[in-house]
């Protein structure tokens, strides 16, 4: 992030620190994640310490302090979805694409993510690709829906790539 | 101008200084409720929950923190009923499960009456008690450490995980955690833990003096009463 967003976020809003909560909603919304410098321009710009700043990013749930990949597969693990074999899509996830939940592949393709529920139970289980849902979802769907993405590759070599 | 208040604990009258907490009267008062969390000066957060008495209102008891409750006029406050005892058992026996290589923790829990541990070991080396974070933002206003995380993945770090160069190495954060109050040097294989007793905690004198004060070695650091 540009040393002028951060000022443009910034704006209006310096020397207030009741203002951090919104600064680093809006840091998020323009890099999608929250990163180091930009807490420490934070930190100064609302002053605020930086281990306030550090402890209240790494609280909520709602910010990411590493980048995301380009594709977020969100796994619903609520309590509708969790009783249809989310835990075997998170499986299938974590093991296709050797990463681990909250992690992103090497290539910068895929992350994965697990919210408590998207309100969409009937329709569970539930798997959302950046903003698009996927319904009932199997480990199979889930497998080609990844290669799908990951460019019609065989999952040899998609693994082998993200090695 | 100090004013004061009138206070029952445990049946006896004490005029408290209004504005303190029920712990630090009755420990100002020779009253020992075992705590783990609180030091004096520094702001009480409750994390411990050691320090749990018995509130009484209107013939109705509640359980609350005695660090965090201020002492208020008339008030009745048990903190050793049978209720309160096998509740800080429970507590105590949790923290000693969390992270028995400590003496001053194995002390503590001696205090509380726990001489054997029914949960799995996690030989944690931190209980979460804050100590190290308030020391570091109210003595020293360093704020070099603080909570980093929630749930289960909460712990105490350095901004971004790195010591900052505003840190003072004052090292209070680390003489005033209860885990460095003589650690064990021996830890155990894995799932056959047990307290031994080994660093000469209270542990050994547990028979004799069943859940009595025991002069831990904790109270020093937190100046309790005895040692006042
Ligand atoms: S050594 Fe650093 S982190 Fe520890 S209390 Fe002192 S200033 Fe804080
Ligand atoms: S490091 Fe020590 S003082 Fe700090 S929270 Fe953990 S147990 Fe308490
Ligand atoms: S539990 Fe998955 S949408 Fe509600
Ligand atoms: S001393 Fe009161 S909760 Fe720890």
């Amino acid at each position: 992030m540009s040393p002028l967003a951060i000022d443009q976020i910034l704006d209006g809003r310096r020397s207030q620190p009741d203002q951090l909560i919104e600064v680093l909603h809006d840091v998020q919304e323009k890099d999608g994640y929250i990163p180091e410098e930009a807490m420490q321009a934070v930190s100064q710009g609302l002053g605020v310490p930086i281990m306030e700043v550090y402890r209240v990013a790494s609280f909520y749930k709602a910010f990411r302090l590493k980048p995301a990949g380009k594709n977020v597969l969100t796994i619903c693990m609520g309590t509708a979805c969790h009783v249809r074999g989310a835990r075997l899509l998170l499986d299938q996830a974590t093991g296709q694409l050797g990463i681990e939940l909250g992690d992103v592949t090497p290539d910068g393709l895929f992350s994965i993510e697990r919210v408590n529920c998207l309100g969409t139970c009937a329709l569970g289980p539930i798997v959302t690709e950046n903003e698009t849902y996927h319904h009932h979802v199997t480990p199979g769907k889930l497998r080609k829906l990844i290669d799908t993405i990951g460019g019609q590759q065989p999952e040899e070599t998609q693994h082998a790539q993200t090695q | 101008m100090q004013q004061y208040v009138n206070v029952n604990i445990d049946g006896a009258i004490i005029r408290a200084i209004r504005g303190t907490s029920v712990l630090d009267t009755a420990i100002e008062y020779g009253i020992c409720i075992p705590h783990l969390c609180h030091v004096p000066g520094l702001t009480d957060i409750g994390a411990c929950r050691l320090c749990i008495v018995e509130h009484v209102v209107n013939g109705r008891s509640k359980v609350t923190t005695s660090c965090t409750l201020n002492v208020e006029e008339g008030m009745v406050i048990l903190t050793s009923t049978d209720k309160i005892r096998k509740l800080r058992h429970n507590l105590a026996e949790l923290l000693v499960a969390q992270a028995p290589n400590s003496r001053a923790i194995q002390d503590i829990a001696v205090r509380c009456g726990v001489t054997s541990v029914r949960y799995p070991f996690r030989n944690a080396d931190c209980v979460l008690c804050g100590r190290c974070v308030r020391t570091c933002t109210e003595i020293w206003k360093a704020r070099a450490i603080g909570f980093v995380g929630r749930g289960k993945d909460r712990h105490v770090d350095y901004p971004f995980g790195i010591q900052p160069e505003f840190c003072k190495q004052c090292n209070n954060c680390i003489q005033i955690c209860p885990m460095t109050i003589t650690p064990c040097n021996g830890p155990m294989k894995p799932g056959e833990e047990y307290l031994c007793g080994q660093c000469e905690s209270q542990l050994i004198v547990a028979d004799e003096t069943p859940g009595s004060c025991v002069w831990c070695e904790l109270g020093e650091g937190f100046a309790c009463g005895r040692y006042a």
